[in-house]
């Protein structure tokens, strides 16, 4: 891929992701108090809102492949070689696959019931 | 008039295991550039100072190096304006040493021509028999006038951080150059140099500190040449417009 494609990309999530997390902690201190925010129950029953799951999982995608790209580019600037540019690139998918369909695990399981309060 | 203290680096990765500070007392004159002072040492004191120089006017860009810790042109930099008590000359960062000030700046120049800085044409039959001039409107010459002025010294190169650590970054000279001639009405190159710079090493490397237009001695805004051309290189379009490139003007007849 174009490194102007990526370079969209790493914008593109950048936004999101602001945006994506303040909804996030709002949504935290609105619906549910800080205090009782993190509890097990209250977390599974969010889980268990369609809505909210996807909106998870969205943020769990955004974050890592803003965060996993701009490891790359950090890793790109320390060397120059054409093996390690290559390896980089590879790394990077792997990363954010394996951490994507992690995170994923969690978020589906608790939304099929996987997981119980 | 109290003496000059100028403290040169020197450096000859030839014989010299490191660079050594080397200090010259120099006359002082009114109007005293750090070129003059380091002539003065060179012809009088020590004549195996190593320093490149030419126009003195500040228009070859020979004379760039490190004047007291900042990039700067010798030729342009008056002693009094460093206070006029101590100068200190060393070569520019980012280059590899010749000797003493004179650093190596092939790779520089390599970079410079792999961004094709020239005017890319379709109409190779016009470039060789012209019948008329391409034409620029003073709109479009101030979208790349300031750009123009660029007199290849490498001192931006010298003072930019991406290029202090990646080795394959064109830097901001080239890539201000690129923007240039893209951003050129009479210009059809656009596509050639995105294909040269959008790349892991290219143009997105930059992270916009800016040094590069601090020290430019010619008033060149190479940072804000490269915002440009980010946006020239994630569009994919001309920075003008497509049909002003294929005007040729023609000389109305003389009727003599």
């Amino acid at each position: 891929m174009r490194e102007s494609r990526l370079m969209l990309l790493q914008y593109i999530t950048a936004l999101l992701a602001v945006a994506l997390v303040a909804v996030h902690l709002l949504t935290q201190g609105i619906i549910y108090p800080y205090s009782t925010a993190i509890s097990f129950g209250t977390i599974l029953s969010l889980y268990r809102n369609g809505l909210y799951a996807i909106f998870l999982e969205a943020l769990l995608v955004v974050v890592l492949v803003h965060g996993f790209n701009g490891v790359r580019i950090i890793l790109h600037e320390w060397r120059q070689t054409a093996p390690w540019s290559r390896w980089v690139d590879i790394g990077t998918v792997v990363a954010i696959v394996a951490t994507v369909a992690f995170g994923s695990k969690t978020v589906i399981l608790a939304v099929f019931g996987g997981a119980s309060g | 008039m109290k003496d000059l203290k100028l403290v040169v680096q020197r450096f000859d990765p030839v014989k010299d295991a490191s660079p050594k500070m080397v200090e010259y007392a120099v006359p002082k004159r009114e109007g005293m550039t750090v070129l003059d002072a380091l002539l003065y040492a060179r012809d009088y004191v020590d004549h195996s100072i190593g320093l490149r120089f030419s126009c003195r006017q500040a228009s070859c860009g020979s004379c760039g190096m490190k004047i007291n810790g900042r990039p700067r042109l010798a030729c342009y930099t008056q002693v009094e304006e460093l206070g006029g008590e101590k100068v200190v000359a060393q070569p520019m960062d980012n280059f590899a040493i010749i000797k003493d000030l004179v650093t190596d700046l092939g790779s520089f120049f390599d970079k410079h021509k792999a961004v094709t800085p020239r005017l890319v044409r379709e109409d190779g039959e016009e470039q060789e028999r012209p019948t008329g001039e391409y034409l620029m409107t003073p709109g479009e010459l101030s979208k790349v006038l300031q750009f123009t002025y660029c007199i290849k010294c490498g001192l931006c190169t010298s003072s930019c951080p991406t290029v202090a650590t990646d080795e394959r970054y064109p830097g901001p000279q080239a890539l201000t150059q690129a923007y240039r001639y893209s951003a050129d009405a009479r210009d059809q190159g656009g596509a050639e140099r995105i294909a040269a710079l959008d790349n892991s090493h290219g143009v997105w490397r930059c992270h916009f500190a800016g040094s590069c237009s601090y020290v430019c001695p010619k008033g060149v805004d190479p940072a804000l040449g490269i915002q440009l051309l980010k946006r020239h290189v994630m569009t994919g379009k001309p920075p003008h417009a497509k049909d002003e490139a294929s005007k040729v003007w023609k000389a109305p007849e003389s009727g003599r």
